[in-house]
């Protein structure tokens, strides 16, 4: 048998694998997105308080008041992901189901962008198929994806900017692509604030193509974007700049944003080196692509996840960018050792052939496992566990190995380590929600919550933004003045914590006020439910 | 259009001005650390190199970057 033959079979075998193993991660997404559709709680805290701002909007009121009366809520967001859902709140209702399909919808729409970009510029299938779907298997993708928050919607719009703009010089739709792309990045920026890296190398990378429309690019977006701005600040009567920006400001950790640099190489590793050198290969051999500055300026955002409040979610970009980019440079790759546009000796002919159709698969299969995260139990994941070993691998799994601070058995791995998203709910969970909601049912009088679904649920008003009051706090923006008389007098008829971020004085005057009577673990979180004195003090109030 | 070698001189500029930045730091008093800081380390690992990248740059002359 000839080897052009071995080595085309060896590679449709390799590239079959490839393709199964990233189509594994996305069954394992789907089954994932599907378990938290249908729970009612908050996964991840902050969800709630995202619903809570479309059902304002939907009420025709802004999100962005005064923190330092009551109800003491805010929100710390731009409105365009909220906006989103508002359409879905008359299917679905005042429920977290409407906020993570419309994320999860995002996260499959950018990993459609990539898939279609490479596939433009790449021949073949397999490269810009997993090029797409290894967007969606990434851990930091695969947890937050089906989440009511709003940074994957962000990164869908970010996509699609640059997808629309690296063609802005296309003979016939050069104009209606710069328009769009300069549209999708308004839109990202309008989801949330740290779009502003990717504008930055779209309008780079039009400047270093056309300055003259670079600058007038630039200028359109800000005049837009600024105009939009003022017209928000002036309805909200400066609550939005209060609230989406100096309350942004917050105490800065490198040795948070150094450890999370290193766990997204090693999750990432061969398609941040592949994006890493296709950069280098266009900064000194060919020309700059939109895509390759994407990929440079997205790190700038990773830089900024040692912000308290901020995580790995920061990487999300870079990982959409090292994807789309990693797929780039394979077909470059491939296209250079086949030697196409040229004629190629036999010899050289084969060596393409073993880089085209052996070593991209290979290089694939090597990167998957990286990025391990499994359910580890049921009658599909519990043998898969085992087969892969990872079912004693666990870090948080025993009663005898429990993290701190995590206070249920997770039938779940993730190469990550120690992780609180991605596992699935169980029927404990559940049981244990309900149980939250019996004592917000019962209560005497609004809740003061660290998660809004739990008032949200049991149709009480929303009652504070914790973490954008500590924000407030922390940068001498609130007045505590009211909400600690209010909890002085008891006025809440219930308290439930989670991780305590409130402000010092809120802490310190429930800390005199209210009394824990159950601590419920709930998605391996501790729930401390707290009753006023005068509660305790009289039983049958 | 930019040419390498104006891209070359822009990178140098943005290095010297994170040099500049991460070494001024100290003439303002900010900062928490004594001395040099961990994140200065980490600004002049980044700002060197960009000088050294816009220096090659410069080399390639009048290509489109």
């Amino acid at each position: 048998m000839p080897l052009s033959r071995i080595l085309k079979s060896l590679g449709a075998a390799l590239a079959l694998l490839a393709v199964l193993a990233y189509l594994g991660y996305m069954i394992v997404y789907v089954v994932y997105a599907v378990n938290l559709f249908q729970w009612p709680f908050d996964y991840d805290q902050g969800e709630g308080f995202e619903l809570y701002d479309a059902i304002l909007y939907n009420q025709g009121e802004w999100p962005y008041q005064s923190n330092s009366t009551y109800p003491f809520y805010a929100s710390n967001y731009p409105p365009l992901f909220h906006l989103l859902i508002v359409p879905l709140l008359p299917v679905f209702g005042p429920r977290l189901v409407a906020g993570r399909l419309v994320s999860f919808a995002a996260t499959l729409i950018t990993g459609g962008v990539i898939f279609v970009v490479v596939r433009r510029k790449v021949s073949g299938w397999l490269i810009p198929l997993v090029s797409g779907m290894a967007y969606l298997a990434s851990n930091y993708v695969y947890q937050v994806g089906p989440l009511c928050r709003m940074h994957m919607t962000m990164v869908m719009f970010e996509a699609l900017a640059i997808a629309f703009i690296a063609e802005f010089e296309h003979s016939r739709h050069g104009r209606r692509n710069l328009i769009l792309g300069l549209l999708m990045l308004l839109c990202a920026g309008y989801t949330k604030q740290m779009a502003v890296f990717t504008v930055a190398a779209a309008l780079s990378y039009v400047f270093l193509r056309d300055i003259k429309k670079a600058i007038v690019a630039g200028v359109a977006l800000t005049v837009v974007a600024g105009a939009i701005f003022w017209l928000l600040n002036i309805a909200t009567e400066g609550q939005w700049w209060i609230n989406t920006i100096q309350a942004n400001v917050n105490k800065f950790d490198y040795r948070q944003t150094i450890f999370l640099f290193k766990q997204w190489f090693q999750l990432h590793t061969i398609f941040i080196l592949l994006a890493a050198s296709y950069l280098v290969y266009e900064l000194f051999w060919d020309r700059l692509s939109a895509y390759s500055l994407w990929f440079l300026f997205s790190l700038g955002a990773g830089a900024l996840s040692g912000k308290w409040g901020a995580g790995f979610g920061y990487f999300t970009t870079a990982i959409a960018a090292a994807c789309l980019t990693s797929g780039l440079a394979l077909g470059r790759l491939r296209d250079w050792k086949l030697g196409i546009g040229s004629p190629a000796p036999q010899e050289q002919t084969n060596w393409g052939l073993g880089i085209g159709a052996v070593i991209i698969p290979l290089l694939y299969l090597v990167q998957a496992p990286r990025m391990l995260h499994t359910p580890t139990s049921g009658p599909v994941f519990g043998p898969l566990a085992r087969a892969l070993g990872v079912e004693n691998a666990l870090v948080y799994g025993t009663s005898d190995n429990l993290a701190e601070n995590h206070c249920a058995v997770v039938q779940y791995h993730d190469a990550m380590g120690y992780t609180q998203l991605g596992h699935m709910l169980t029927a404990d969970d559940y049981a244990a929600g309900e149980e939250i909601l019996n004592y917000v049912r019962t209560s005497n009088g609004p809740i003061l919550s660290e998660e809004a679904m739990f008032s949200l649920l049991a149709g009480e008003p929303v009652v504070t933004n914790p973490t954008q009051l500590l924000n407030l706090y922390n940068n001498n923006l609130l007045d505590t003045t009211e909400i600690v008389e209010r909890i002085s007098q008891q006025e809440f008829g219930l308290i439930i914590f989670r991780a305590q971020f409130y402000p010092h004085p809120v802490l310190e005057a429930v800390g005199q006020n209210y009394k824990p009577v159950e601590h419920i673990c709930m998605n391996g979180f501790y729930y401390h439910i707290l009753w006023p004195q005068r509660k305790l003090d009289n039983p049958s109030e | 259009m930019i040419t390498k070698r104006q891209l070359g001189f822009i990178v140098i500029a943005l290095g010297l001005l994170m040099l500049a930045a991460t070494v001024g730091v100290d003439l303002i008093g900010a900062g928490q650390w004594g001395g040099f800081g961990p994140l200065q380390r980490i600004g002049i690992g980044l700002s060197l190199p960009a000088v050294a990248v816009g220096c090659v740059l410069i080399r390639l002359g009048d290509r489109p970057a």
